[in-house]
């Protein structure tokens, strides 16, 4: 009975979802272009020059003694600073202002957004834990809080100039112009980046604020991909191989996929060299990030081989639940949070350039998390019976990672499918890898971000 | 037999990322990238993980 009920549920939850898609209005058709005008009837633009200026007033002295509870009267053209006192105010000076503020707007925003995303870490460490047994919590967590040292140190020495060396020029950022050389090679008649090398111990030129932000945000999410791995091979992973290990994956094995997709590598120029559209699109990090750290995690899984009773003698899974699943909930709601630097951060900005969609991707995430959740919740309810606390939370993390790369490109219908059909298939990759490739996967990170970021 | 394994998925992977100088037109070059893809995991689910699982722990 519970089970037609569930159907029925379902089945009425995707008409609603198809006919919110049928009832969608019809695009507009495009506009046809209009007559061009006579050229002697277009108005001759007036140059703007610096006795305009000048003849803008601020609010007097008295004014502002007085406050300015409303906010009328503060950020004025008094606030505009003059490069020099004896010329006064000049359009240099406004102009000047504009684009540091459009800079500006942009450093915060990523900043922030980064900041966010360095608190995924946390999302990770207690998700992880609560997943692994009691026993083993100090060493679960003790790996979750160093691997962010280990990967920072390996990436600050050499992985930023390997995945970032040569992206230069980014607009966003203020051009990043000293991150400006590429190792090529020629393939196919093509020069084809293979790395970077600007950017070594942010030395040098790299001693730039520009390339400090781009060094924030994307170190934090080389931690991202760092932390995926821990959790696959959490409760038997010798802490010393794990330093190792992740030192020399923040080292060398994410920025060389970081590069190829992001830093201006093969992978990013294939439309430029290949007539491949805009070559290989990753908006926020479903290969770059959640792929790499997932086939990490299965390279991870397949070589140090299960926990001593994982499986019986003749090759069925035991299952081993986790000690605290209230502590795992908690994660993926900080991962949830988190996400919302992960995705929207990822245009590196929010003024100009078409930055202004953060608001769109920032919904497409949520959305995708939501259906993942949900996705995941009924496809247990049906196959077993009742919901599993730990896999809707799986669902809800594998709609977020699906839903990385294309946030930035689709629409809030589109993320709920992307979504829902992740939430379904982490439960299906769980049971693969668990059943079929015998492989000890203490969190399902392997199916959360190697097969939905894939 | 895990190192045929390597040796399957970089293959896998060569023949997807060369499918761009192999054939000119989108659609050939999808197949080829899907068939490279196919390998790749042929070579990590049924050589690498097979080999290492012939003396797994569970098994003695």
């Amino acid at each position: 009975m519970m089970r037609r009920i569930l159907i029925a549920f379902a089945a009425t939850w995707l008409l609603a979802a198809g006919l919110a898609r049928a009832q969608a209005p019809a695009p507009a058709p495009e506009p046809a272009a209009p007559p061009a005008a006579p050229a002697a009837a277009a108005p001759a633009p007036v140059p703007i020059t610096d006795a305009d200026i000048k003849s803008v007033s601020g609010p007097s002295a008295d004014d502002k003694v007085k406050g300015d509870p409303a906010g009328t009267i503060t950020g004025t053209v008094n606030d505009i600073p003059v490069g020099d006192a004896k010329k006064g105010l000049t359009v240099a000076d406004v102009v000047n202002t504009v684009g540091q503020n459009v800079i500006a707007s942009n450093f915060i925003w990523t900043l922030v957004t980064g900041f966010l995303v360095m608190f995924m870490q946390a999302g990770f460490a207690i998700v992880e834990t609560g997943l692994a047994r009691a026993k083993n919590a100090n060493h679960t967590m003790m790996m979750n809080f160093m691997v962010y040292g280990v990967g920072m140190a390996a990436y600050w020495i050499i992985g930023f100039a390997i995945q970032m060396g040569g992206v230069a020029p980014n607009t966003n950022l203020g051009g990043l112009a000293p991150l400006n050389h590429e190792v090529t090679m020629s393939l196919f008649g093509k020069n084809v980046g293979l790395f970077g090398t600007r950017g070594m111990f942010l030395g040098g030129a790299t001693y730039d604020v520009g390339v400090m932000v781009m060094f924030l945000f994307q170190m934090v999410f080389m931690d991202t991909a760092l932390t995926i791995v821990t959790g696959t091979a959490a409760e038997r992973w010798k802490y010393s191989a794990f330093i190792i290990s992740s030192f020399f994956m923040g080292a060398f094995t994410y920025p060389i996929y970081g590069n190829w997709a992001w830093g201006g590598g093969w992978l990013a120029t294939l439309g430029a060299n290949f007539g491949l559209g805009h070559g290989y699109c990753d908006f926020a990090g479903s290969g770059v990030v959640h792929a790499v750290g997932g086939v990490t995690a299965l390279a991870m899984a397949i070589i140090i081989g299960p926990r001593i009773g994982k499986y019986t003698r003749d090759g069925k899974p035991n299952a081993i639940p986790g000690h605290d699943i209230v502590l795992v909930l908690l994660g993926c709601f900080i991962l949830a949070f988190g996400w919302f630097g992960f995705n929207p951060g990822s245009t590196l900005g929010a003024a100009t350039s078409g930055n202004l969609r953060i608001s769109s991707i920032a919904v497409n995430t949520m959305l995708a998390g939501m259906a993942g959740s949900f996705g995941a919740m009924y496809y247990m309810w049906l196959r077993y019976g009742k919901p599993d606390a730990s896999m809707t939370g799986n669902g809800l993390l594998a709609g977020l990672v699906a839903i990385t790369a294309p946030s930035g490109f689709v629409n809030p219908m589109a993320s709920v499918i992307i979504g829902l059909v992740a939430g379904i298939l982490v439960c299906l990759s769980c049971e693969f890898i668990e059943r079929k490739a015998k492989l000890d996967d203490v969190v399902g990170a392997i199916s959360v971000h190697g097969t939905n970021g894939i | 037999m895990a190192i045929a394994g390597v040796l399957v998925t970089f293959a896998g992977f060569l023949l997807a990322a060369g499918s761009v100088g192999i054939a000119a037109a989108n659609g050939v070059r999808l197949v080829i990238v899907l068939v490279g893809i196919a390998l790749c995991l042929g070579g990590i689910f049924g050589l690498i993980n097979p080999a290492y699982q012939k003396n797994a722990l569970w098994k003695r």
